[in-house]
């Protein structure tokens, strides 16, 4: 990181009247030396910029002001409000004798309260973004207005946008999505595990409320229905995933190395042949392929008139067999991604290395020992942690394959090959215990995050981002 | 204060009067959810509607959601739920706690006068209609080729797995399903209910469930057993299948594939502790509610009424072969000679009421009968202990 | 390579037969594992042309009756289950939702790549925690706001929900741009080009692996995903996508009647991403190495 592109922006900047974070004062500062306009645009935003001829950006800042306040009072207080009971009011019913039938009385919707609360709340974050911006360009007009330098037209503001403040063009949308479609959800989520928003408890007939650490302590302590199956399941999970990933990792690479050694021909074909199977999608596939592996399926039967075996081999139905089978279908599934990304890292592996190898006489296993697979670990390393969460979190295979099954009687809910996801999945689509399935969420990300950081550390091959080139 | 409430009641009164009134002119919404098979019956049913109230634009949409899905898909978002949707009856209480469900309160005599009562019943809680009773279907007996058992044969379960091994075919039943596998517990005198605080009440655990158990371990490990869901009923039966427990949904395609071997008559005995016990079965209802949060009340009422009624059954039964509940159209000769809903009601002598199965039941029970498929070597007793504590919760 | 190459010329005799027995080994392994890789899917295509189409499970593979029946009453049979209807759909959300997510993630990728601001670190540091939640519970709150603003069940949701989370996919987009050298930045910057057109004009144009990559991926999602369409589009089937039109014909209530018809369907929706696939190959392999895994 010699010179690049921002130490010269920099070096443009230096130049500027204080545009940047480095050289601007305290927040505090600011409304201290920023004269009477500046305390007024903390209260009526974009008065600053008014007072000193910037009439656009000064309306813009107002009409968010006005914006936000009846945002709150049409919309956000009305949820707000009930955020702490989370409603109290529930639907009823009045007989209404002139028509001869019951007539709603409409109740409070704790989902909605909760829900719109979060949005609400949310919207405080850019309030105070605002806010804060608009004290400091009021501050800055103020400056520039003492030491007699022109005002930028809000043209100019605008094009900086472009190359200066270019990042807040590039992000603003993105972040707009990310926030309403993601993390919104998620912090709802966050808060629904520690309600009792379970099957008893249905907006909008019924209403829930705040129950405190409960659910957690019922998965982890009080309730044994949930503790067995959680432990069961999160060891599963955990055997699930490294085995699914060191599987598919390790034949996708054979595979790639198969297909690449040089003397084979077709190369293109073979590839493709693996590569169709990226192409159906994985719900048809793996429904075809529990189809042939059932009980009666045509697996079965072909191996019955072949006269191979008398009863059906159970598959998918018998506990350990099943967790076998998850494992090898989910090779058919992931290995040919693995052979696709191996494929082009393969052929980076310098030459040089294998040709000493030859003339030692070193045999094909130990170049694969000895040279491929340490750097193909050394390279693919957070690729290994990505595929290893994504694994822990295989919603897909394990569902359409198994739904989980076979059913365990010891597990609430559950069965043998079902993973953390797809039991909360099961939790919320057919019994809709929200709260149990939340709280169990929320515990999934713990493992993977605390997962993630160590392994990240861990990993050699994360090279500082910035030592490219 | 009583005042007031008066005064209210009298004002809300008045706009309901106008809304109703308002509504001849207005165009009326409404949703109906019915299962796949039951789309063409529906359609009809509601231009008929239509046709009957001339004086309202109606604009009614039919979508598909299957009478077994109906809660599920109903709490995913009850405001954007159909107004009127067809359930099992075992969704009752669920769908009652979580207020799914207007009470019926209009023509209440004239509906409780046209139904079974053992239907009306299957729709009612704590003394309350919740539904319109549309088909009594809900409930399994055994379908079988004459050309394999006797009607000798049929009337035990031992009986049957003997003359089916001497033939090379099997006995079907979908012993890994709650609802099936019920039969052989309720047989044995085994209790389902529901307490005063609304949990669920299960014995299956105590000597009568043993002896249940044993027996459905000796008919799981049978050679002439066989398991799977429906599309292996239909799919093999005539070939490999020569009798299957079903129901009413699956007549037509087994009537097809059997031909004039076709047959179907009540659940045999089984050898429960020494003695031949009959096997029960779950009776449940189909029925027709109205959500709790339609935008039309009134004219929801209508057409539910409607989609319900004699002739609306009579439809059902001569398209669908729907075991009608209402007493008139039960009464046609059609439907007395036609042989799965004989089979049906000579079952129903053993039959016990679904309404009183929770959700919490399905799994657990399921558990227990993929353990016998699997031939599970676990002790019997501690397998049905462990079933019933998750069903109690 | 080419070295490599020369250097065999000169290997002995017997380690020639050596080589062409491995070669041969590999050939055969390649072949077991190729039919054992294609037997679902020529399964598919067996079923899709099956003419017992009333049967469910045949214990055969080969169909006694070929027919394209299974095909034509996709289109034809219309009044439940309109295949065309969901075909369409598909097609514009898919389209939509590439446009945007590849837009969104390749601006979010360049901005931590290149541009150095107060909050990157944070941001991508709350990107990688937000990844890592699973995706289901969120579903619900979405569908809400959805409806709040008047989305719910339409096909606008649908294109939003895909793109939505566009922000979180940066990561490969970004392990690209950094093996960009920056230099060519630099050499722009000198010669007066802004950010913006640093971007546009020479980072992009130098990135088609990676744009073709983020374009596919974003592409196909909207034709496999089927749980993100029953939470948005609930009962409403006109705006189904295939893939979730599909997975109605197969559950519990429709399968005995569509299976055959499903299998029809699912080649349908096989065969334009495989072509996709086929053709942009050459990109998504060094997309993914060049991005992933930093090579």
């Amino acid at each position: 990181m010699s010179a690049n592109i921002n130490t010269s922006a920099q070096g443009k900047r230096a130049r500027k009247i204080p545009h940047t974070d480095e050289h601007r004062p305290k927040f505090i500062h600011q409304l201290a030396n920023g004269g009477a306009e500046t305390w007024l645009s903390a209260i009526i935003f974009g008065f600053g910029s008014f007072v000193n001829g910037q009439i656009i950006k000064g309306l813009l800042y107002l009409a968010s002001e006005v914006g936000f306040i009846l945002f709150y009072l049409t919309f956000g207080w009305g949820y707000v409000k009930d955020l702490l009971t989370l409603g109290t009011v529930q639907q009823g019913w009045v007989f209404n004798e002139a028509i001869g039938i019951d007539e709603l009385a409409a109740g409070q919707n704790s989902m909605l309260i909760l829900l719109y609360s979060v949005l609400t709340i949310a919207t405080l974050v850019p309030l105070f973004m605002i806010w804060r911006n608009s004290v400091k360009s009021s501050y800055l007009a103020h400056e520039r207005k003492l030491a007699g330098i022109k005002q930028p037209t809000f043209l100019k503001d605008v094009k900086t946008l472009l190359d200066l403040r270019y990042h807040m063009t590039l992000m603003s949308l993105p972040l707009i999505t990310l926030t309403l479609f993601t993390a919104l959800p998620i912090i709802f989520m966050v808060a629904i595990a520690f309600t009792n928003f379970d099957a008893t408890h249905q907006p909008p007939g019924k209403l829930f409320t705040w129950v405190g650490l409960t659910n957690f302590r019922n998965i982890f302590f009080d309730n044994p229905k949930y503790k067995n199956s959680f432990g069961g399941i999160l060891t599963w999970t955990f055997i699930w995933a490294i085995f699914a990933t060191v599987t598919n990792y390790l034949l996708g690479m054979i595979l790639a190395l198969m297909i690449n050694k040089q003397g084979i021909k077709l190369k293109k074909l073979w590839r493709t042949c693996f590569v169709i199977t990226i192409a159906v999608p994985q719900f048809v596939s793996l429904m075809l392929v529990s189809r042939m592996f059932a009980d009666t399926g045509i697996v079965n039967e072909t191996l019955k008139n072949w006269n191979w075996i008398k009863d059906p081999i159970k598959f998918l139905t018998d506990p350990t067999l099943a967790r076998i089978m998850v494992v090898i279908i989910n090779m058919w599934v992931g290995v040919p991604y693995t052979m696709l990304m191996t494929t082009g890292i393969l052929m980076n592996i310098p030459a040089d290395l294998y040709e000493s190898a030859n003339i030692d006489g070193a045999t094909a296993y130990r170049q694969f020992v000895s040279i491929t697979l340490p750097y193909m670990l050394f390279v693919t390393g957070p690729y290994l942690i990505t595929t290893f969460v994504g694994n822990i979190n295989n919603f897909n295979v394990i569902y359409l394959l198994t739904s989980g099954g076979p059913l365990n009687q010891n597990y609430y809910q559950a069965g043998d090959t079902d993973l953390l996801v797809t039991w909360l999945y099961k939790l919320t689509v057919d019994r809709s215990d929200y709260n149990l399935a939340s709280a169990i969420g929320i515990i999934i990300f713990v493992i993977v995050a605390a997962f993630s950081l160590l392994a990240y550390n861990f990993t050699g091959s994360v090279k500082k981002e910035d030592q490219f080139s | 204060m009583k005042n007031l409430r008066k005064i209210v009641s009298v004002v809300l009164a008045c706009v309901l009067m106008m809304s109703a009134v308002s509504a001849l002119a207005d165009k009326v919404t409404l949703k109906v959810w019915g299962s796949n098979d039951d789309q063409k019956v529906l359609g009809e049913l509601i231009e008929e509607f239509k046709a009957a109230n001339p004086d309202t634009e109606w604009d009614i949409s039919l979508g598909v959601v299957g009478e077994p899905d109906a809660r599920a898909r109903y709490q995913e978002d009850p405001a954007a739920a159909a107004d009127v949707f067809a359930f099992a009856n075992d969704q009752l209480i669920d769908l009652v706690n979580s207020g799914a469900l207007r009470r019926i309160t209009l023509n209440l005599d004239q509906i409780a006068a046209a139904n079974t009562a053992g239907s009306i019943e299957s729709a009612t809680l704590d003394g309350t209609l919740y539904g319109y009773p549309k088909s009594a279907d809900n409930g399994y007996f055994m379908y079988y080729d004459k050309s394999v058992f006797t009607e000798e044969d049929v009337k035990t379960l031992d009986g049957m797995l003997k003359k089916a091994n001497e033939a090379g075919k099997k006995v079907f039943m979908d012993l890994s399903n709650g609802w099936y596998i019920a039969s052989f517990f309720l047989g044995a005198g085994g209790q389902l209910t529901v307490d005063e605080n609304g949990k669920q009440v299960c014995d299956f655990n105590n000597a009568n469930g043993l002896a249940a158990a044993e027996a459905i371990k000796a008919f799981a490990a049978d050679p002439a057993f066989l398991t799977g869901d429906d599309s292996v009923l239909v799919g093999m039966f005539g070939t490999t299948i020569a009798a299957g427990v079903s129901g009413t949904w699956n007549a037509t395609v087994i009537a097809e594939k059997l031909g004039e071997n076709y047959a179907a008559c009540a659940l045999p005995t089984f050898t429960c502790g020494g003695e031949q016990v009959p096997m029960a079965s779950f009776i449940g209802t189909k029925v027709v509610g109205v959500n709790s949060q339609t935008a039309a009340p009134l004219q929801a009422f209508q057409l539910a009424e409607f989609i319900t009624n004699e002739a609306a059954q009579v439809k059902f039964f001569e398209q669908r072969e729907l075991g009608p509940t209402n007493i008139a159209a039960a009464s046609n000769p059609a439907v007395l000679e036609n042989i799965a809903l004989a089979a049906l009601s000579a079952q129903g002598v053993n039959g016990v009421s679904q309404k009183l199965v929770l959700g919490g039941y399905w799994t657990p029970a399921e558990a227990f009968g993929l353990a016998m498929e699997n031939k599970s070597t676990e002790d019997l007793q501690s397998l049905l202990d462990k079933m019933v504590a998750q069903i109690v919760e | 390579m080419s070295t490599r190459e020369i250097e065999h010329v000169g290997l002995s005799h017997s380690m020639k037969r050596r080589k062409q027995i491995t070669n041969a080994a590999i050939y055969v392994t390649l072949s077991l594992l190729c039919i054992f890789w294609l037997l679902p899917i020529a399964w598919l295509v067996l079923s899709s042309l099956r003419g017992e189409t009333k049967e469910m499970y045949t214990s055969y593979i080969i169909p006694k009756q070929f027919t394209l029946w299974n095909y034509t009453s996709l289109f034809t049979d219309t009044k439940l289950f309109s295949f065309p209807r969901w075909y369409l759909n598909t097609l514009l959300v898919a389209v939509c939702s590439c446009a945007i997510t590849t837009f969104l993630t390749l601006m979010v990728a360049y901005t931590y790549s290149r541009l150095r601001f107060k909050w990157r670190k944070r941001f991508m540091n709350i990107s990688l925690v937000l990844g890592m939640f699973p995706g289901f519970m969120s579903m619900i709150a979405i569908y809400h706001f959805l409806k709040a603003i008047g989305l719910n069940q339409s096909l606008v949701a649908l294109i939003i929900v895909y793109s939505g989370g566009a922000a979180l996919g940066y990561y490969v987009a970004k392990g690209f741009f950094d093996t960009v050298p920056k230099a060519l930045d630099e050499a722009a910057s000198i010669d007066g080009l802004t950010r913006n057109g640093i971007f546009w004009k020479i980072i992009l144009p130098t990135s088609m692996p990676i744009v073709a990559y983020t374009a596919l991926t974003a592409f196909i999602a909207p034709w496999v995903d089927f749980i993100f369409v029953s939470v948005i589009m609930k009962d409403n089937y006109a705006n189904y996508t295939v893939a979730r039109g599909l997975y109605m014909m197969i559950d519990r209530e429709h399968m005995s009647e569509y299976y055959t018809r499903f299998c029809a369907g699912a080649v349908l929706v096989a065969i334009p991403i495989t072509a996709l696939f086929i053709k942009m190959q050459k990109y998504y392999v060094s997309g993914v190495t060049g991005g992933a895994v930093k090579g």
